[in-house]
Formats: C-alpha cells, sequence, structure tokens
C-alpha cells in the first residue's frame, strides 16, 4: 500500500493517520469560521497561514487554492471547504480537482447534469 | 408521558440553506428537490410536536478534531445558529428544552451512553436546514430542539448498531417523561455523496432509493451493515445515514411510510426524505 502521503484514496477516511498529518493546515482553515481570522486571511494571507505553523509545502498547496494537494497533506474537506468562504469557490470544482477532471466532465460524469 | 409522533430522516446539505439565502429555491436546480419537501412541511404542520429531536453531525463548527465527542447531547435553553465561514445566517435562535435533555442525559448515562454533554454550544446547518425544510422560516421556530451529535467525520465512528441502540432507548426516555408533550425524532445526513478521493462526486441512486424504503421496511438490513459497507455504497460522508438508525431505532418495527422523495443531484449530493409513522 502507498504511503498516505503520496496517494489519495479512491474513498480516504479520515483516520489517526490522515488525522494527524493534516492537524495544522485543517486548524487554519478551521479559524477562518471566525470573522477577524477571515479579515487576516484576506488582508495577508502568508501571514495568517504562519500563525498555524504550516509545512512549506502545505502552505504552497494553499496559497496555491490546489485543492487535491491539500488533501493529499491531509486536509479535510469539511475544514479546508472554509478557505472557499473566503476566496469564493464551488464545491464542484474543488470535487473536480479530488476527481482528477476538469469541472465540465466532473459535472457530466459524476453527478449527471446536463451543460 | 410524552408521545413518540413519528420519525423523518433527511438530509442536510448545507447548499441547501445556501438555495434558500439567495432565494434560488425555484431555479431549474433546486425546484424539484424543494417541491418534494412541501407535503413533509404539511406533515409536520398537522401534527404540531412540542419538541424535535434532532441528531446530525457537526462539520467542524462547533467542534475541531481538538476535541471530537462521539456522541453530544445538548441540554441549553437556546442554541445560536453558527457562522461557518459565510457569516451568520438569518434564523431565528432554536429554543432547546433544559428539562427534557437533561432527562435523557440522565437515562444515557443510566443505560451505558457516555455522551459529552453541551450546556453552551452552537448549531450548523446539519440542524439547521432539517428544521428550515420541515418547519420552513416562521419568526420563531415552533417546537423546542433536543440536538444530538455523532461523531462522523474522524475514524473511529460509531457503528451503525450504536446508532440504533441509541434510538431504542431514546424511545423509552421519550414514553416515560412525565409531561404530556408530543415528539418528532429527526435522523438527518446522507445520502450518498463523498466529497473527497478519486471517487469524488460519487452518487449511487441505486442504493439511495432502496435505502428510502429499506429504512421502514427492511431496517435490520442497515443496521447490520458495517461502516465500511456504509462507505463502499454511499461513499465517505453518506456513511452520515448511519444517523437516520437513531430515528429507525426509535421506531417500531412495523410503520407506515408516509412520505419519500429523492432528488439527485443536491450540489455534490444525494438528497431526499422519509416520513415514517408507528403502525399501531
Amino acid at each position: 500500500m502507498a504511503d498516505i502521503e503520496d496517494v489519495i484514496p479512491v474513498t480516504p477516511l479520515f483516520d489517526r493517520p490522515r488525522a494527524l498529518r493534516g492537524y495544522k493546515m485543517n486548524k487554519m482553515a478551521n479559524g477562518l469560521g471566525v470573522p477577524a481570522n477571515r479579515e487576516a486571511f484576506l488582508a495577508d494571507e502568508a501571514e495568517y497561514i504562519d500563525r498555524y505553523d504550516l509545512s512549506d509545502e502545505e502552505k504552497t498547496a494553499v496559497m496555491q487554492r490546489d485543492w487535491h494537494e491539500m488533501v493529499r497533506l491531509g486536509g479535510n474537506l469539511f475544514f479546508i471547504l472554509k478557505i472557499t468562504a473566503v476566496d469564493p469557490t464551488p464545491i464542484t470544482l474543488v470535487g473536480a480537482a479530488q476527481a482528477g477532471m476538469d469541472h465540465d466532465e466532473f459535472l457530466k460524469t459524476r453527478l449527471g447534469k446536463e451543460l | 408521558m410524552a408521545k413518540l409522533i413519528g420519525g423523518v430522516g433527511t438530509s442536510h446539505v448545507p447548499s441547501i440553506g445556501a438555495a434558500i439565502d439567495r432565494g434560488a429555491t425555484q431555479d431549474k436546480d433546486w425546484k424539484p428537490f424543494f417541491d418534494g419537501y412541501i407535503p413533509a412541511k404539511k406533515w409536520m404542520a398537522d401534527k404540531k410536536p412540542d419538541i424535535a429531536v434532532v441528531i446530525f453531525n457537526d462539520h467542524g463548527n462547533s467542534f475541531f478534531l481538538d476535541r471530537v465527542p462521539t456522541f453530544a447531547v445538548g441540554v441549553a435553553e437556546n442554541y445560536k445558529p453558527v457562522d461557518e465561514g459565510w457569516g451568520p445566517r438569518k434564523l431565528p435562535d432554536f429554543k432547546g428544552d433544559a428539562n427534557f435533555s437533561w432527562y435523557f442525559a440522565d437515562k444515557l448515562v443510566e443505560n451505558h451512553f457516555d455522551p459529552l454533554i453541551c450546556s453552551e454550544i452552537e448549531v450548523d446547518h446539519g440542524l439547521q436546514v432539517p428544521m428550515e425544510l420541515l418547519f420552513g422560516h416562521p419568526d420563531n421556530w415552533p417546537v423546542k430542539v433536543l440536538p444530538i451529535w455523532v461523531n462522523t467525520v474522524q475514524y473511529p465512528i460509531p457503528t451503525p448498531q450504536r446508532c440504533w441502540d441509541m434510538g431504542v432507548l431514546l424511545r423509552k426516555v421519550i414514553e416515560s417523561y412525565p409531561t404530556d408533550e408530543t415528539v418528532v425524532i429527526m435522523g438527518t445526513g446522507g445520502l450518498s455523496h463523498q466529497l473527497q478521493g478519486s471517487r469524488a462526486g460519487f452518487i449511487n441512486q441505486e442504493a439511495d432509493l432502496a435505502y428510502l424504503d429499506g429504512i421502514a421496511n427492511d431496517p435490520e438490513k442497515y443496521r447490520n451493515m458495517s461502516r465500511e459497507d456504509y462507505v463502499e455504497t454511499f461513499g465517505s460522508e453518506g456513511a452520515e445515514l448511519i444517523m437516520w438508525l437513531v430515528m429507525r431505532g426509535a421506531m417500531d418495527k412495523q410503520v407506515n411510510l408516509i412520505h419519500k422523495h429523492y432528488h439527485a443531484p443536491a450540489s455534490m449530493t444525494g438528497a431526499g426524505m422519509v416520513i415514517l409513522e408507528n403502525k399501531a
């Protein structure tokens, strides 16, 4: 079995290794439930992220809005979705990134949408 | 004694609340979903329960990963809607029933359940959305709520059997509570969906439709499934459906399926509901 840090399985369970791996990133994202933190994130994203002691690759994934990478690093959607509240992003775009599809293909093949 | 008047199972997808807030309930994508709740609202308005027990999971809003209760029970007199990151929603506070909630908490512990007991806590879309779907948007909610949080986010999550057992006890608690109030139980979450992993966007309509009938007429099947079965069949977040078992465990073996509704996709989720009443 591949290391959890390399491959996102078909259905990742948010178990001990993932919860530990992603703890700081999830905590950073979850902090955006507080208005003052949202303002801080918007004012100086890097400074806000640094408060949570993220690794360089975690910080880069967040700043690039690389949803696939965030999940690979232990991010859980329930927490990292709060980033989409500050930087509006449809959840289907985040889903498409997980599936490795472009957005339209994801909407059609996974969600059965007629485009 | 208090009386159980029925059980509701329903989705609590946050996009439902967002669609309501931006006035999109009659849009092409959403109208079929909301139309299916019209008979359910009418049922609720006719039944006029005094208390709604709402079983749901928190989504990183009232609990973070620093403390994850497997089960938690609210014993507050008031619950504010929580700001999930998009700013506060225009919803009235939810009124609690501290007497009934503490009575339930006492009985839980006496019967070897050991919940976290919460006196001051806010509630997220897991409770908000089912309340909106079943009660609309009154100035004040016409029922008091007893919130029960179930961890469905960080593993280990509780087993389907354990959820069912809590329902069995909940029924006894209601029927031994010394008032003449009426109670509805709302098990929430699901249906099939998966937000993360390469199978993201997974919706299993066939399994969802079977579940809506099966939760009424063949609940043993869903009680006996493992957590892994739930994840495989309904997706990683679709495993929220174990929370409907608290409701079903509280009902009689034989129930009438009063109303059933299904729509997919609602955002990235198979969505729908049932209303069950005991046959006798």
